[in-house]
């Protein structure tokens, strides 16, 4: 592979989980092969200094690294100390240090919480202390490995701005590891995207995201916006340009259907009528209180859910969705308030019989695979429940066709690419045949083909009947998905309607700091009077929308 | 139990003390109680300690975790003791005669069975006293002041602060098995508790070394260990309340060890 990444640039670097972005950003600072074995042939050179001959401190001035967990990048207890630590190793007099500290913490604006303890953070305020911590090293470079993926959009969006000023006003370099496709598109000058460890593209957001042949080669994510005209394209009714941004489509949009009135019907997408079914989960005035912090992260939330509905839970982080969701399993018991979930009262009910019933997925894959083997793995539930071996393996099969994985089964786990450990864990919670399932923002983490095909096995078992119950940051996929969504906001429920109800009311959604998906924003967007969905929850909806407009017979010339 | 390794902030005298003294005072103490024998001094030592952690203003229910799992320890102790201790007074028959003096009950046995659970409380709740109340940085830099190299500190003091995320981490692996309906810990004999273990080792020795691979990533980053010394941004100095605290640690303790001894 050949790159040259010129000062001052922002560049992301796009590609499926396993093409090589993480290997590509840790050998910028020469990590590898320095610290983590490998043969690399060939070198890599920052600012003609080659990473395999410079020493660690020399490269750490030079080249600094976020990576993807916040937890594993702090060590000390307070946000002065973490931002102190790499300029202390740099044998910096206290004054120097002293200096540096406080203009670091400005410029990723965490001014002020100099003696909180890190672990108190957000997820957007500790990864963006993990930038200060980096920057006081005043390096050149700032690499940013995934270090947006596991947080919700709004620490995204903090993390992304507080690059983009580094990048702006002090001239650094930034290179991200990253498929905040709308981001791209907005800030970025350059886009790099790997496939299985080679270069497979190189260019502007725009000449990447216009490049059809490519997105149906590999999965990976482009704004809504572009998908929406890479259908229209498909359809041979193209915009006049490639929008990348919403003000574009906006633009092309009008430009396309803007002299042809007249309101577009769209077919209401299936709501499936659950009135009069059977109470599959009852929550009713639950509060939980954290000891001994006494952190009070659920306050009074009450709703109902019936049997075979699909509903996502979304909320910032910290705003109690975990807590709701380990309370529906007797993980977590209610300080005050009643959780009933199929039928029983989760309070007086031990966890592995709630287990019978329903099927909880965790978020973090690694923390749930025990076994050796695939199916040694998902048979590991219905053996403790005493099931025959007949029926154990029977089970095996059909978890197995559910989530993709048959002919798989001698497979050894934790050494599953991402998006497979994910459907292992699934196919494990399903042998229990439970009928509710509850997936902890099972898509966290993973790449947008790993995404769609996870939501895809939710679906299917929705549409088995079960009870499924999500919770997820990526708006695209609920609105995508969800049939109703349930919105939490500092531990109080702040809405729960059918989803489009739900994101028509984007001032709302935004008091939970929500950003709606952009087609959504798209819809909204755009002057009532052309009579397109103002809530368009998929790409495919508002396609469908315009190719209806444009072969409608034009009712220009019935005026005339 | 709560974690034995993590930071309350306060700002209380046991905070503010210098993380020397604290270390000094640790083991100065714990030299201390393991050479007390007289009941009563114990008791005191014991009650002493429990001051200390209330004068730092660290959670009760904190307090009431390590309780739990210390008492039944000393519980167990303490009638291992009581049984095999030769007194002289004998409260208690013994039920079966093991052997010479063995077996019963004595009045000596018992008080001397008290003194080993209080010293064996009071030595652990020490642990959490001075873990609490020190920033794991202030920990390293007390270390590195006492002469040890800042890289073996640091090492110390990250071992240490994997303790918290272990636990945590077995106990999210433990409710993921209680998810897929697993009863063992609860309803298991000991014989499947035992084979249920090798199911919970597994991910967490693969979280760990994942784990510490990205640690090592983003030390690395921050330049941890390029040069044999580093400057800090603190510095510690001994202030008066320092030094009598010292001082008060060394008195008492000698104290207490005499009065033990003669009393």
């Amino acid at each position: 592979m050949n790159l040259t990444i010129h000062e001052g640039e922002f560049v992301a670097i796009m590609g499926e989980n396993g093409a090589g972005k993480s290997t590509l950003c840790q050998m910028m600072n020469g990590i590898i092969p320095n610290s983590i074995g490998g043969r690399l042939a060939g070198k890599v050179l920052v600012h003609g200094l080659n990473t395999q001959e410079a020493g660690i401190s020399i490269l750490a001035t030079k080249v600094g690294i976020v990576l993807e967990d916040p937890e594993t990048q702090l060590f000390t207890s307070s946000v002065k100390s973490e931002v102190a630590f790499g300029a202390e190793n740099l044998c910096l007099s206290p004054e120097d240090i002293e200096e540096r500290v406080a203009w670091a913490l400005n410029v990723v604006r965490l001014k002020g919480f100099e003696d909180r303890l890190p672990t108190s953070l957000s997820g957007g305020q500790k990864q963006r202390l993990a930038i200060a911590a980096n920057i006081a090293m005043r390096p050149d470079i700032l690499v940013l490995d995934e270090a947006t993926s596991q947080l919700d959009p709004v620490g995204v969006e903090e993390v992304l701005s507080v690059a983009r000023e580094l990048n702006q006003k002090y001239g650094m370099t930034i290179i991200m590891a990253t498929d905040a496709s709308e981001m791209i598109a907005r800030h970025m000058d350059r886009v790099i995207v790997l496939n299985e460890g080679k270069l497979e593209a190189d260019g502007t957001p725009r000449q990447i995201f216009s490049d059809l042949p490519l997105f149906k080669k590999l999965m990976i994510r482009s704004p809504q916006v572009s998908q929406l005209a890479a259908k229209m394209q498909e359809a041979e009714k193209p915009f006049s340009s490639f929008p990348i941004t919403i003000d574009e489509a906006k633009e092309n949009v009008i430009q396309l259907v803007g002299n042809r009135p007249g309101r577009v019907t769209v077919v209401p997408e299936n709501h499936k009528t659950v009135e009069g079914a059977q109470t599959s989960i009852l929550v009713d005035n639950l509060d939980y209180i954290y000891q001994p912090l006494n952190v009070h992260a659920v306050k009074g939330v009450s709703f109902e859910i019936k049997k075979g509905e699909f509903v996502a839970l979304i909320g910032q982080n910290g705003s109690g969705k975990t807590t709701v969701l380990k309370n529906l399993l007797g993980l977590l018991r209610p300080t005050s308030g009643t959780v009933l979930v199929a039928g029983r009262d989760t309070k007086k009910t031990a966890v592995a019989e709630m287990a019978e019933h329903v099927g909880f997925v965790l978020q973090n894959p690694d923390q749930q695979l025990f076994a050796q083997t695939v199916a040694e793995e998902i048979s590991y539930g219905p053996k403790n429940l005493g099931l025959p071996p007949e029926e154990i393996e029977k089970r095996i099969e059909e978890t197995l066709k559910v989530v993709g994985l048959e002919g798989r089964r001698e497979e050894f786990p934790p050494a599953m690419p991402k998006g497979d450990r994910a459907k292992v864990v699934i196919a494990s919670a399903l042998a229990l045949d439970p009928e509710i399932i509850i997936l902890d923002e099972p898509t966290t983490g993973q790449d947008y083909k790993g995404c769609h095909q996870i939501m895809q096995i939710a679906q299917a078992l929705h549409e088995q009947g079960r009870t499924v119950v999500f919770v997820t940051h990526h708006m695209a996929l609920v609105a995508e998905y969800a049939k109703r969504v349930i919105v939490l906001s500092g531990g109080k429920l702040l809405l729960d309607d059918v989803t489009e109800a739900v994101f028509s009311q984007p001032e709302v959604v935004r008091q939970a700091y929500i950003i709606p998906p952009q087609i959504t924003e798209l819809g909204q967007a755009l002057p009532p009077e052309l009579g397109l969905p103002r809530t368009p929850l998929s790409v495919q909806t508002m396609a469908d929308a315009l190719l209806q407009k444009l072969n409608a017979p034009s009712l220009e010339q019935e005026h005339v | 139990m709560s974690s034995l390794i993590s930071y309350y902030p306060g700002n209380t005298l046991f905070h503010r003390l210098d993380p020397r003294v604290k270390i000094i005072f640790m083991l100065i103490a714990c030299t201390g109680i393991l050479m007390i024998n007289d009941f009563y001094i114990a008791a005191l030592v014991f009650g002493l300690i429990i001051l200390l952690w209330f004068s730092a203003k660290l959670p009760f229910s904190v307090f009431l975790g390590f309780m739990k799992v210390l008492l039944p320890i000393a519980a167990f102790l303490f009638v291992i003791q009581a049984i095999f201790y030769p007194g002289a007074t004998p409260l208690i028959k013994p039920l079966i005669p093991i052997g010479k003096g063995y077996g019963q009950i004595t009045l000596e046995g018992i008080i001397y069975s008290f003194v080993l659970a209080l010293r064996l409380m009071a030595m652990i709740i020490m642990l959490p006293l001075i873990s609490y109340t020190t920033p794991v940085q202030d920990f390293a830099l007390g270390m590195t002041k006492m002469g040890l190299p800042y890289t073996m500190a640091y090492t110390m003091t990250t071992a240490l602060n994997l303790v918290p995320l272990l636990q945590t981490e077995t106990k999210v692996i433990v409710d993921a098995q209680k998810l897929r309906a697993m009863q063992t810990f609860e309803k298991g004999k000991l014989g499947e508790k035992l084979r249920a273990y090798p199911a919970l080792v597994t991910p967490l020795v693969i979280g760990s070394m994942r784990r510490a691979q990205l640690m090592a990533v983003a030390m690395d980053s921050r330049a941890f260990g390029a040069s044999k010394k580093r400057t800090y941004l603190k510095d510690l100095k001994m202030r008066t309340a320092d030094w009598l605290f010292m001082i008060a640690t060394v008195v008492f303790t000698i104290g207490f060890i005499v009065l033990s001894r003669y009393l």
